[in-house]
């Protein structure tokens, strides 16, 4: 994924100058995972698509897609954190 | 007589809801700014009930129950967009924040119409959100309007229930502006999430003994209630698409989008977001109300499906305060949306197209008023629509969603790509949106049951990316100020 490399500078432009490569790097990994949150809430038929068992009081899809909203809500506290560290730091995007 | 104790309850909810709004404005400078932004200072708790008042609306309180008594397992995208919504804001929102206070923008139009030098793009985004936004008002006005003729056991008319929340949320709007949209969302959030937890846990206690009891006897009667695909209420790509749709679209909403320029800083705004899955959660029992429903009353003698909350609190023996306190819980659903929706849409109105279109700028006291005006206006539109128009609540919102996610492909644009051309742009919206209508209109055939937002977002995708291609790029140093955000 370029960010704006050596062209006219009219390329794709994905991160704000000066930001480190080790903070792209974790970017995109937390751009990734986050689709994949999206898509398997999404197609979670695939994987759940069935009434029983009963989890937590609520049929197997339900309970799948609010297993996902939890694993959602702990990705983005991560990258929450992660983040003010950066600011913190001074070393933020 | 115990509706007269329900309506009571309800009234004094609507006088407080009234003082609340009207009064947050109040020792604060009239101006653009803090009428559409509130100075951009909301800190991080009014910004969260004020984007989760925007999502826990009628369609959700009322429409989420009514799906789940009635389409089953269809319901749980309620679940996946409410907790995905904002995700994609990660991206953008800091980004439209800082855009907001360099540039002084107010409105998502105005973002776009700087990045692509183009009047005529802010009047296309200014009809597409108004048209977008009559539908989505429109439903909750409608979702009121039931409110109000459950309580009264039908001797509040539907006409009548729509004019009340009208002339509530007009009021405070109109003084308090967005700052007045925001303190009546906190109260009305916590409200909303504390009944929703308290009576959707226990409806299936009560009923059932259980939730799991509950869903065993739903499954028994009906084996594909708790799923989805062939055979049940909705198709795999329906699902998926309607899911897909409304998480690529949610963000893109004008009321939601011009909410980053009302945040005090960015972590604000990212706190926002994490918290946000947070709301889909409290979807969960209120989708139970919905689901408890399936046993106790059938489709035919509940009409709408959209009644079963105010019927399950009607008809099962409740005490009148209890009623009128869910009743007026259901209202704050309803009302929460439809505040932030009239006052973005009589700022956009305003803003993006009298502004645009006149001659000589507007003095920033006669522009706020301009806003006032059209937010009354606005209002009596939709009035209007929801009275004389037809269609089940979800369905009004699904098309809505269609032609606001074709705004993304400007998003991504004005943010990531800077060889994007005001061609490009122009051309890719007016395609994503025509297409979508014309298969909501049933000019075009629907390709696979996929939502028509959706293929019109692959085409509007297309046109924008060969449009620019094939015409001259902009101003370098102009279209790189937002990339480098």
């Amino acid at each position: 994924m370029s960010n704006d490399r050596e062209n006219s500078g009219y390329g794709i432009t994905v991160f704000r100058p000066g930001t480190p490569p080790g903070v792209k790097t974790r970017e995109i990994i937390f751009f990734i995972i986050l689709c994949l949150i999206i898509l398997i809430q999404a197609f979670y038929f695939l994987f759940a698509n069935s009434a029983t068992p009963f989890v937590l009081g609520m049929p197997f899809g339900m309970f799948f897609i609010v297993l996902f909203i939890a694993i959602e809500f702990v990705v983005l506290l991560i990258l929450y954190f992660l983040e003010a560290k950066d600011v913190a730091e001074g070393g933020g995007s | 007589m115990s509706w007269i104790t329900v309506l009571i309850i309800i009234c004094i909810y609507l006088f407080f809801i009234l003082f609340l709004g009207s009064s947050a404005g109040r020792r604060r400078e009239s101006s653009v700014v803090e009428y559409i932004a509130a100075s951009r200072n909301l800190g991080f708790l009014v910004m969260y009930f004020l984007m989760g008042g925007a999502i826990f609306s009628a369609f959700a309180y009322l429409g989420g129950p009514g799906w789940a008594y009635s389409k089953g397992a269809a319901a749980y995208y309620i679940l996946g967009y409410c907790a995905l919504g904002l995700v994609p804001w990660w991206l953008w929102g800091p980004r439209a924040l800082r855009a907001g206070r360099k540039f002084n923008y107010v409105t998502q139009a105005q973002l776009f119409t700087d990045r692509f030098q183009s009047k005529a793009l802010s009047v296309i985004i200014a009809i597409v959100s108004i048209l977008a936004f009559i539908q989505y008002i429109t439903l909750q006005m409608k979702g009121s309007a039931y409110i109000f003729e459950v309580a009264s056991e039908g001797r509040i008319p539907f006409w009548a229930g729509a004019l009340i929340a009208y002339v509530v949320v007009v009021i405070y709007v109109f003084y308090g502006g967005v700052r007045g949209v925001a303190w009546t969302n906190v109260f009305q959030g916590a409200f909303m999430i504390v009944t929703a937890w308290v009576l959707g846990l226990y409806f299936a206690y009560k009923l059932y003994g259980a939730p799991s009891e509950m869903f065993r006897q739903i499954n028994e009667a009906s084996a594909t209630h708790l799923l989805v695909g062939p055979g049940t209420k909705m198709s795999f790509a329906a699902f998926s698409s309607a899911l897909l749709v409304s998480v690529l679209g949610f963000a893109m909403w004008p009321h939601l989008f011009m909410k980053a320029y009302t945040a005090e800083s960015e972590r604000v705004l990212k706190k926002t977001i994490l918290m946000y899955p947070t709301f889909a959660i409290f979807m969960v029992p209120v989708l139970f109300i919905g689901f408890a429903g399936i046993m106790q009353v059938s489709s035919d003698a509940l009409g709408a499906p959209e009644k079963i909350l105010p019927w399950m609190f009607m008809n099962l023996k409740f005490p009148a305060i209890l009623v009128g306190l869910v009743l007026a819980a259901a209202l704050a659903a309803a009302m929460s949306t439809q505040d932030t929706i009239t006052h973005a849409a009589g700022s956009i109105f305003a803003q993006d197209l009298v502004e645009q279109l006149k001659k000589e700028k507007h003095t920033d006291k006669e522009a706020t008023m301009w806003i006032r005006v059209s937010v009354v206006g606005f209002g009596a539109a939709s009035y209007l629509v929801a009275i004389f128009g037809g269609q089940g609540l979800v369905a009004l919102l699904l098309g809505a969603y269609g032609s606001i996610v074709q705004l993304l492909p400007l998003a991504v644009a004005t943010f990531f790509w800077p060889r994007a051309t005001k061609a490009g742009a122009i051309c890719g919206i007016l395609v994503g949106v025509l297409y979508n209508y014309g298969i909501v209109l049933n000019f075009i055939p629907k390709f696979w049951g996929i939502h028509a937002g959706i293929q019109g977002l692959v085409l509007n995708f297309i046109v924008l990316i060969v449009v620019s291609l094939l015409t001259k790029p902009m101003d370098r140093e102009h279209v790189r100020k937002f990339v480098t955000l």
